[in-house]
Order: structure tokens, then sequence, then C-alpha cells
């Protein structure tokens, strides 16, 4: 299962060239080298030898890489004499060129085995990676300098060896750091599995992993810390942030009885909870590990660059080649052999690999931040490409249950005729019923007795000893019960509902599904952003087109069936171009599997089974044109990194080519360009985060 | 000139002192070797050698700068103007720092220049326990790039010396200077021991500040360790006076 494991420092898939490390009897497993060096620079904490170990390589590799950088700049500024003329003191010309051969070999040892190990393993899969390009260039200079040294003749580039080593080794740290930074706003996602809680067993408490915690066991939460449980609070009073499941930012009050979340985090206040579902069960570990899925599944754009990859470091060592036989031939070979240097340094291609990872991991976060979850960061680059957005109708733009919108009385008040309509409505379960029952609960109703339900059709009863029915017209009739003529107009695409007592129709309830408040403004936003909007609905046409008339959609289906909206979208697809479905995940799975990309919102119990590419939280409809925004930016991000990092490549190894560039400046820009893409990345997070002043706001009306 | 490397040896052996603060710490962590007593002189002296090899690098590289900067010794008017800038420069600086450790300008933190030493100290924490003689060596040469400002005095007067080599040996003076101190760190710090062990995890002292994190460490010490810092500043104070000197007195009056 090496496709799904992440890197222990960056949380970023390992791919095939991974590197294991046994600290502490426990296996880690690092994506790369520089975050294997980062890791152990940052966990200096546990204090085991073995996770000291590549620090104290580092630090010897720094005394030595000193002593040579000391020495040369020695040899530069011409204290042991002139380097080349000869004009200085032979003998201790030699003795300090001896000296760099002595030091340096070490250095290579230690700086550069992991880049050599990297390339002989890539080599073994019959591959050549980017640390085959350092390999072979320190190898080679450092080999022609050994040859210089023992023939006693020429200059040495030892501290060109090892200037190399140190940029990239700096190099390969700083991309570490960047994809920490990346994926830090998942930690919260991601801690899941780690989390442990505090099981209240015969009044002591006793720490357990959350994994191991069964339905029942008694759980206290202290201030601040992270409910790792689904659970009811039992004892205590706190507020608590959900904003990892929900994507609200507003503390949730939480008193005896109400059920708290595994993923919060406590407020203030100590809570004793008792566990409702068991610890692997949470929607919590559910996310963790959806998110970690996420991030195993490489990103579209990013296997194009490991196809790009692939191609390009065999042309660079062949370019290598090329600039070698050809300035051998027209300048001395200590000339062309540090301009093939500086071209198979400059053309190695980090930052390349570094440009789709870190945008995707940070759309990840971002997201997940707001609680919506992603299947992988492709998903955000197929989101950047849709050129058209389906809506599910109930429970995706309206709120999913009937309101009363217009009451009509004939011959009585419209208080008698919902007192009427409500007592009925009281014993049914149905929610036409359930919704009038709601509308009335200022008046009171009495049960009403001797009731008769007949599905699909009414609902008749005693209510206050008369016999009062209410139902579709057709009831009526089948109840004989004289039905006026004339009604005042009721909203288009309305569930009409007829409410009788004593043998004759009294009132007209008109309901309607009402849209959500925010469903016209998402609706708007992505027209505005050139999308084109479609209903589609399993409901009547005239709900359906009543509702699309809110909202400004043209476009709109009606009375389809699940498998009918799939026929739907494809058509739709084939003839407009990609189109992402949204709707609840429950009923509209195949439609969801079938669209570019599905997005489910909201009631999304069970994530594993969920045939979306895209989790929004309940209530979180407003989030969408921000959605596609993030998928918008993080493309843009990706293709500006690429082009940054393929331009930069091409011009600096036409320079280097032309023998314009020295190799230590050559790694020196090539650790640049690495930073360049790495704070680019990083600084486009800025306008997309929740914006500091919101957070802020919310805070204070939070706290008041 | 002989003399002036002497001076900076002096301010070494004095501010070296002011290290108990921050390497004194891990001088005293590292502590014994359980092979005896020349193991522990050894270890401790890889260490050294370590730390020394840093300053002298930094040194050079300073010196180079420097040299980059404002060109070759006695060359055309204008390049010998920017070299008296440079030292004008650098003894400001010298002097600044050295009225630090007499106690004045105390708000002035050095953090920009200490960036990423947070980073730095945690993981130097790892290397003091660890066996080997690769681990002291380590942990010297990476402790070296620590900010203190006794450094960075001295890397100032390295910067306006002229070239690697005044550079490289004004730091390799300091360095050789810090020896017995923190040597003599390694011993007392057999000692005292227990008591140090509670306070010693570095705590960052880049504040010059004399009651930063190594005087609690030891109390009982604290005027002779105040003292010996003023002696330091004197030091520092003075070489910086000589360094401006160079940058304002007319061309005959050169120190050097």
């Amino acid at each position: 299962m090496t496709e799904t494991a992440s890197c222990v420092h960056c949380l970023l898939p390992i791919g095939r060239l991974g590197q294991q490390r046994e600290v502490n009897g426990e296996a880690l497993a690092f994506c790369c080298y520089g975050c294997c060096l980062a890791y152990q620079v940052h966990h200096g904490e546990r204090e085991e030898p073995e996770a000291a170990r590549l620090l104290i390589q580092l630090g010897v590799g720094a005394f030595l890489a000193m002593n040579i950088m000391l020495f040369s700049l020695l040899l530069y500024s011409g204290t042991f004499g002139a380097t080349t003329s000869g004009s200085g003191d032979p003998t201790t010309l030699r003795l300090v060129h001896w000296l760099l051969w002595i030091l340096t070999t070490p250095l290579v040892v230690v700086l550069g085995g992991p880049f050599i190990v990297g390339a002989w393993r890539a080599a073994r899969l019959g591959r050549l990676s980017t640390d085959t390009l350092v390999t072979v260039g320190v190898l080679a200079a450092y080999g022609f300098s050994a040859y210089q040294v023992w023939h006693g003749s020429g200059d040495v580039y030892f501290d060109t060896v090892t200037m190399v080593l140190i940029l990239f080794t700096l190099g390969r740290y700083l991309e570490a750091l960047g994809r920490v930074r990346a994926a830090r706003s998942l930690a919260p996602m991601l801690a899941a599995e780690r989390a442990e809680v505090r099981v209240v067993v015969d009044g002591l408490d006793t720490i357990q992993p959350a994994r191991e915690i069964q339905p029942g066991a008694m759980v206290r939460v202290l201030p601040g810390e992270r409910i790792a449980v689904d659970a009811v609070v039992i004892e205590g009073r706190s507020e608590c942030d959900e904003a990892v499941l929900t994507g609200q930012a507003e503390p949730q009050l939480k008193t005896a009885g109400a059920p708290v979340h595994a993923g919060s985090i406590n407020g203030a206040g100590h809570l004793l909870v008792r566990a409702t579902a068991a610890g692997t069960a949470t929607r919590w570990i559910q996310i963790s590990r959806m998110v970690r899925e996420a991030l195993a599944r490489k990103s579209l754009l990013g296997n194009t660059v490991d196809r790009l990859a692939a191609v390009f470091i065999p042309m660079v060592l062949l370019l290598a080649a090329g600039t070698l036989w050809f300035w051998s031939g027209v300048a001395p070979f200590e000339q062309a052999l540090l301009t093939a240097l500086a071209v198979l340094v400059v053309a190695c291609p980090c930052s390349l690999g570094l440009a789709a990872p870190l945008a995707t991991t940070l759309g990840i976060g971002l997201a997940a931040q707001r609680g919506i979850l992603l299947r992988s960061g492709g998903v955000l680059e197929k989101l950047a490409r849709i050129k058209a957005v389906a809506f599910d109708k109930t429970g995706t733009l309206t709120e999913g249950r009937p309101q009363v919108l217009q009451v009509s009385a004939h011959d009585a008040s419209e208080q008698q005729v919902l007192y009427h309509a409500a007592s009925l409505a009281r014993t049914s379960e149905h929610p036409l019923a359930k919704a009038i029952a709601r509308a009335q609960q200022t008046v009171g109703a009495t049960a009403a007795s001797e009731v008769q339900a007949r599905p699909g059709a009414g609902i008749s009863g005693r209510v206050d000893g008369r016999a009062a029915a209410m139902g579709s017209a057709g009831f009526m009739s089948a109840l004989r019960w004289q039905v006026p003529a004339v009604w005042p107009a009721t909203p288009q695409g309305c569930t009409l509902v007829y409410v009788g007592w004593e043998g004759r129709v009294h009132g007209l309830i008109a309901l309607a599904d009402r849209p959500l408040p925010e469903a016209a403004a998402v609706t708007k936003a992505l027209r505005d952003r050139d999308l084109a909007v479609l209903l589609l609905s399993g409901d009547r046409e005239a709900a359906v087109a009543r509702t699309a008339t809110r909202l400004g959609i043209a476009v709109w289906r009606s009375e389809l069936m699940p498998e009918d909206k799939v026929g739907v979208l494809r058509d739709w697809t084939q003839r407009h171009g990609p189109t992402a479905m949204v709707g609840d995940g429950m009923n509209d799975g195949p439609v969801l599997a079938a669209a570019a990309v599905g997005i489910a919102v909201g009631g999304a119990t069970d994530l594993a089974r969920e045939s979306a590419d895209i989790v929004l939280p309940e209530h979180a409809l407003a989030n969408l044109p921000w959605l596609f925004e993030l998928a918008a930016q993080v493309r843009r991000s990706i293709r500006i990194n690429l082009t940054w990092a393929l331009g930069y490549n091409l011009v600096a190894l036409g320079l280097a080519a032309s023998g314009l560039l020295q190799p230590v400046l050559a790694a020196g820009l090539m650790a640049g360009s690495s930073l360049v893409v790495v704070t680019r990345s990083l600084s486009a997070r800025r306008g997309l985060a929740l914006p500091s002043a919101d957070r802020a706001a919310v805070t204070v009306a939070a706290s008041a | 000139m002989v003399l002036q490397y002497f001076l900076i040896s002096l301010a070494g052996l004095a501010g070296s002192v002011h290290c108990v603060g921050m390497c004194g710490g891990f001088v005293c962590v590292m502590g014994k070797d359980p092979r005896g007593a020349a193991a522990t002189l050894r270890r401790h002296l890889i260490y050294n050698l370590g730390r020394v090899t840093t300053y002298c690098f930094l040194g050079a590289v300073a010196g180079t700068l420097g040299l980059l900067l404002v060109g070759h010794h006695g060359e055309a008017t204008t390049v010998s103007l920017a070299q008296r800038a440079l030292a004008v420069l650098s003894g400001l600086l010298m002097l600044y720092i050295g009225l630090q450790f007499f106690g004045f300008f105390r708000g002035t933190r050095w953090r920009p220049l200490g960036f990423g030493a947070d980073h730095l100290v945690f993981a130097l924490r790892q290397l003091v326990k660890a066996p080997g003689a690769g681990a002291p060596l380590a942990l010297g040469a990476l402790n070296g790039f620590l900010p203190c400002p006794l450094v960075y005095a001295f890397l100032a007067q390295a910067a306006s010396a002229g070239g690697p080599l005044p550079g490289f040996l004004a730091m390799a003076a300091f360095g050789l200077g810090t020896f017995p101190a923190m040597l003599a760190m390694g011993g007392i710090g057999l000692w005292l021991r227990p008591a140090l062990v509670r306070s010693a995890a570095p705590a960052l002292a880049v504040n010059v500040a004399s009651d930063g994190g190594g005087s609690g460490a030891l109390p009982l010490r604290h005027d002779w360790r105040q003292h010996s810092l003023r002696i330091a500043g004197g030091f520092i104070m003075l070489l910086g006076a000589i360094t401006l000197a160079r940058g304002v007195l007319p061309m005959g009056v050169h120190l050097h």
C-alpha cells in the first residue's frame, strides 16, 4: 500500500523513491531527503541517538565544508601564492590541494551520500532522477580535481563540489519546510488517527487511543482540548468550535445533554461526556482518512510533470555531455568540465516537481478549513475546467421541507382553517402535515380523534367532536364534501391542501418548498463566473419551474428519476462541456458519480461510500462560489509555477551551456528557484484564506 | 598588528564568560564521557574545534566580503574612502556592542540576525547526548552559527580587516580566546551539574543583558560574571575605537 502512504513530515504522498528510516523502533517513511532532514531537525526532543545521526552528518559536513571554503578563500586571495602561474611556493600549494582533497572526500560521502543513494535507487528502477544529475555533476568535478591533485597540475574544484552539495542540501531542506507549511492547515483533520482521550474509569482518568473507544465510555475533556469522540455531554458547560466539521467559526454552546462531535475544540469549560459512537466510526476519523487519501492521489498536472521530468533528465544529461564535448574542443578541458557541471546543476528540475503538489496541498487544506472535503488534488483542477453546474432541487437549493405560504378561507376565518388543519396534522408524520403543524404553533390545536389517513390523498377525523378532513381535491370529492369553486390565486408551483369540516370545504392551504436564503446569491455568483446553471429535479414541473424562476435558472428539467438525471447530464456535458453536479449524497449517488465533478451537500453521513468528489458540510452551499475561485487559483498557481520553473530551467540551461554560468552560481540559482516556487505557492493562499478580519469579527461576536 | 590579535584574544577570553548563557548550556549538558577524563577532554576539545572552525570560516567570509566591497589596500582614493567608511561602520558597531556589555541599549534584541536560531537550538539539543566523536564536532560547528553579539562584534572587525586572511586570523584569535573558558565550563559543569541541568536548557539568551539564562545557573558567581562582561565590553570598545580611528584619522597615523 505504498500508494496511500504519506510522508511523516510533510504529509504528502510518498512516491516510489521514498526514504525509510527507523527511529526508535518505529519505521518512519519520508517522501524525500529534504523531509527526512527537516523532520530530524524539528523533532529533537526525543533524544534518540538514531534521530541525531543525520544531524551529526550535517554538522560534520558543515565542519568539513567550512574548512574547504576557508582554505579555498585563502587560496584564491593569493595567501599561498598565485594559484596557477607558479609564482607562489609550489610545495605549499600542493600541500593545500592535498588538504582540500582529504577534506572533500568525507564530505562527498556525508553530504553527497543521500543524493548518491537516491540516484542509485532510481537507477535500479531503471529511472533517472534529479539526484542522478547532482551525483553525476559532483562526482565528475570531484574525480577531475582528484586527478589534478594526483598529477600536481592546475586548479582544483573541491570548493565547487562543496558548494553544490551544501546548496542542494539547503534547497531540499527549504522545500521540505515549504511542504510542511502547505500541509499545516490539514493537521487538525489528520490528527484523528493518532488522537488520545482521557477515559474516566472508576473515578480515575486514563489516557487511551481514541480508536479504542467504545460507545458508553465516559470521557473527560479539558478546556482547549480537541474532542476525539462523538458523545453527549453529561456534565459541564462549554463552547465548542466545530469548524473542522462544519466550517463555521462560531463556537457552539454545549450543556448537559447536548451532542459534541469528534474533531471540535472544547472552549473554556470542563466537560464530562459519554461516547455515543465507537472511536473508529466518528465523522472526524472518516474525514481524516479521506483527506489522507486525497493527498495520496496525484494531481493531473502532477502526472504530466512526472512524465515531463522523465524526458527532461535524460535530455539534460545528453546536453551536458554535448557541452563537454563542444567546449573541450575550443577551450581547456577544465573550463569544458565546469561548463558541463553548470549545465547539470542548473537543470535540476526540483522546482518543477514542487509546483503542483504545493498548490494542491494548499488547496485541500484551505477547503478543509471550511469543512469542505476533496477526494483528491486533481478535483480542484477538474473544477477549474467546469463549464456548467447542475443542481438538484430539493434539499440542495431548497430547504428540503415544505412551508405554508398562504392560507385562504371560505365562510370561516383563517384561524379556524389553520386550527382544524393543525389538529388533524398533529396526528400525522407526512411532511405536509408536519409543515402545517409547525405553522400553527401559536393558535394551538387539539389532537383530533378517530383519525383515518389515506396515504397520498388525505386525512380525516374528529376535531372537538366535529367531523373534519384535509387533503387533495380528489380526497374531498371522494368524501362527497362540497368544494367552493372560486379561490384566491395561489403562488405558482405550490402544493394545495383543502381543509373542511361538517361536510364542507372551508379553507385552502398552499405549501411550497422554499429556496435556501443563499441559493439566489450562489446561482448568481456562478453565472457571473460564466458557468451555465441547470436545475435537475424529480419534483413536479410546476414546483421546479417556480424554484428555477425565483433563482434565475434558465434551464430546468423536472420529474426525473435518478437514472434520467444521469442521461440529461451526459447529454448536456456532450453539448456544453464538463458539468459539475451538486446534490445531496444520498439520492443523487449515480448522477454525482457520472458528473465531471460530483459535489455532495450536507447529510453525508458515510463519507466512505460517497460517490462525490467534493463533500460540502450541511448549510454550506454559500461556499460553492468560493470553491470555484479556489480551484481557479490553484490552477493558476500551478500553471504560473510550472511556466516559471520551466522557463527558468530553459534560460538557465542556455546560459550554462554557453559557458556563462559558474557551477556554484548555478547551484545557488537552483536553490533560489525552489525558494521562489515555495514562497509563491504559500503567498497564493493569503487571498483565499478566511479573511482575518472576518475571523476577528466572529470571535468578538461570540464573546460578546 | 600582533598586539591587535592579542587584544582580540583577551576580549574573547573575558567575553566568553558571556557564553555561559547559551553555549555554556550545551557544554555543561555534554558532560562527562564514561570512558574517563581523557575522553571527556577529547570530547570538549573536538566541540571547541568545531566551534572555532565556524568562527574562522565566518571571519574569512567577512574578510572576503569586506574586500570585495571596498577593493584592495591602497588603491585609488575612492576605494580607500570606501574602506574608511567600512572601518567607521565596523568601529561604531563594535562600540555599540561593547556599550551593551556595560548595560546600555538593553532594549535592542538581535532577533533579526538570530533568524532561525530557535530551530537551530532545538536541533542542537539532540546532539549533546549523542555518542561518538562526530556529535561534538557537529554540535560545535553548528553552535558557532548561533546568534551572539560577541561574534557579531568580531565579525565586524574581520570585515574591515581587509581580506580573508586577516579576517580569518581575527576570528581565530577570538575563538582561541574563548577556548579556556569553554573548556573550564565543561569542568565547572560537572560539579554544578545538578543545579545547572535545570536551567541550562539553552534558553536563547540573545540579548546582551547579563541577566540572561546563565546567571540563574550560577547565582553565587553573579558579580564575577558581571565584571568579566564589563572587561570584555572594554576590550571590544577599545578594538572598536582602533577600527574607528583607522577610518577617521589621517592616512599617516594608521595604527597597523
